[in-house]
């Protein structure tokens, strides 16, 4: 069976996308990892998820209702807003051969975003190249990030206990001069 | 300024107090009244009455799942400085389900007229080309024939409300040939054939209207003479006439005085001559406090006489304003999706000038229509 896809590439560049999600309010977790399909297949990390107005020059307004609420009375804002998710780009695979390294093109703009599954989270993250991908990015919250995605990483390998102690030494060579940053964050995995 | 402004909302205090009182008054003779105002010609446009004037009705219960069906429509017209003789007429549609699966369906048509029988229209048996006026009455036709669209896509028919912005009434189309008033006029009368015939309620909204034909009823009650003719008005000769202590209200004015919020007012008859060409389909009307202000909401006979229909129009437009905040929303989004902004037509006549520069078309701009896009100084 085919996963649905959780959104659509509405821009994209080598270094990373940003897709819509289908419904407001949904989209894949911060820290997550998604891929868009084709030739190359490129692999993301969701940074940012972001709601709003979908016209520049309207914003919300505030009901007093919950959302039950407003999906029964107020039906109409729910086609007014948009969700959209930012993904950073970690990999991509051509032939079956998976690369860390940012793809030859980008995704094709309105290609559909999927989540990746258990095998290939375990596949993008059995080294650290993620873990530097998202260190040497400018404009993402880089520890937070760190942490999610280890995370996920951790969920798809529940049997090997010794992930976390790896990705944590790798960590201690990337934040060699920091420890007070490396602790924090190592602090917050656990 | 201020000192005359406050000597000004005084008077008009007054006058609403003596209109209040009329309405009062001929209430309980309204059916001797009702004939007087039916006797009478006057140079205004009188309410018909059918009712007692001063009754008020208190919002029905809203049912708990209802559905609110509304159109609008926005346009580009031609520009002859342009180089294609064309215009477009983009209708927003909305369809909103409420209660138990509420959900909304916002989208907007836009329809682009180029051909020469869109360009063209037939004025007093000759052929002349489609003008703001054609245009914007041809709007008016989409913007029905879209709410008769969502109508018959309406799964289940029942409390479903269809809302259109502004009046029922084409008065326009009154001083116009009987040709092209035709091909406005017979499918709206259709339309509404249609809409009946699914028992599918349709009103005009109009907000903060400037409408005065009860007060115009009133001012025939204030006149002493047995049928009033205004052509042969007696008391010119008076400082003041009979009939102008309640003259400059407006219905809105005597009805803020008179309809609390969520309250309509009597339902009323248009007496607007283009209505001798609707047939079953003239047009009521009453007004609506919606909380906010005082709405004109406009019926056509069957749902003023069908109590059933009457109710759930007053309940669902009164449901719909709440939910805009005093306007309906199903109106704001139909408008929100049918709006072209300047920017939006600078685009389009872009798209037009660089289609047929594709094309291999000689594009000839007009020297102003140049000068308007580059300004040198």
């Amino acid at each position: 069976m085919t996963a649905n896809h959780v959104g659509e590439v509405i821009e994209s560049s080598t270094r990373g996308f940003v897709a819509r999600s289908q419904n407001v309010g949904e989209s894949p977790h911060f820290g997550y990892f998604v891929k868009t399909k084709g030739e190359p297949v490129v692999y993301g990390l969701v940074y940012e998820i972001i709601t709003e107005s979908k016209e520049p020059g309207r914003k919300p307004t505030t009901y007093g209702m919950s959302i039950e609420e407003l999906r029964s009375e107020q039906p109409q804002i729910f086609e007014l807003l948009k969700t959209e998710f930012h993904a950073l780009v970690i990999a991509h695979s051509e032939q079956g051969r998976t690369r860390f390294s940012l793809p030859p093109l980008p995704p094709p703009i309105y290609s559909f975003v999927y989540e990746c599954g258990k095998e290939e989270i375990e596949k993008l993250t059995s080294q650290d190249f993620f873990l530097r991908a998202i260190i040497s990015s400018p404009n993402v919250p880089v520890d937070d990030l760190i942490i999610a995605s280890l995370r996920y990483a951790q969920d798809s390998r529940e049997f090997d206990k010794g992930y976390i102690v790896r990705m944590g030494k790798s960590l201690a060579r990337i934040f060699k001069d920091d420890y007070e940053r490396l602790s924090s964050v190592l602090r917050r995995i656990i | 300024m201020i000192e005359g402004r406050k000597d000004l909302e005084g008077k008009v205090a007054e006058k609403i107090s003596i209109a209040h009182r009329e309405l009062k008054l001929k209430s309980q003779e309204w059916e001797r009244f009702s004939g007087k105002v039916k006797l009478s010609r006057t140079f205004w446009l009188l309410a018909g009455i059918h009712n007692p004037l001063d009754t008020v009705f208190s919002p029905p219960v809203r049912p708990l799942n209802y559905t609110a069906l509304a159109s609008d429509g926005s346009q580009v017209f031609p520009d002859r400085h342009e180089a294609l003789p064309c215009y477009l007429i983009n209708i927003g549609s909305v369809v909103i389900h409420y209660g138990t699966g509420g959900k909304a369906y916002l989208n907007s048509y836009p329809r682009f007229f180029y051909n020469d029988e869109d360009r063209f229209t037939t004025w007093d048996g000759k052929k002349i080309p489609a003008d703001g006026i054609v245009i914007s009455e041809r709007r008016n036709l989409m913007e029905f024939e879209e709410i008769l669209k969502l109508a018959e896509a309406c799964r289940d028919r029942e409390n479903v409300i269809a809302i259109s912005d502004g009046t029922l009434i084409f008065w326009r189309l009154e001083g116009m040939p009987d040709d092209f008033r035709n091909e406005v006029l017979a499918p709206f009368i259709q339309m509404m054939d249609k809409l009946k015939e699914m028992r599918v309620p349709i009103a005009g909204y109009t907000s903060f209207p400037g409408s005065t034909d009860v007060i115009n009823a009133l001012r025939v009650g204030l006149c002493p003479e047995k049928i009033s003719y205004c052509n042969e008005c007696p008391y010119t000769h008076l400082s003041e006439i009979p009939c102008a202590p309640i003259e400059g209200l407006t219905d809105r004015t005597l009805f803020s005085r008179v309809l609390k919020a969520g309250e309509r007012s009597s339902v009323f008859e248009s007496s607007s001559k283009i209505l001798d060409f609707y047939g079953e389909h003239r047009i009521y009307f009453f007004y609506l406090n919606t909380g906010e202000e005082i709405a004109r909401v406009e019926i056509p006979k069957w749902v003023a006489e069908d109590g059933e229909l009457l109710n759930l129009a007053h309940t669902l437009i009164l449901d719909q304003a709440k939910k805009g905040g005093g306007y309906p929303v199903s109106l704001i989004e139909a408008h929100e999706q049918a709006v072209v902004k300047a920017k939006d037509r600078d685009f389009f006549f872009e798209l037009i000038r660089e289609a047929l520069i594709r094309s291999d078309f000689k594009v000839t701009v007009s020297r102003k229509g140049l000068s308007k896009r580059s300004p040198e100084i």
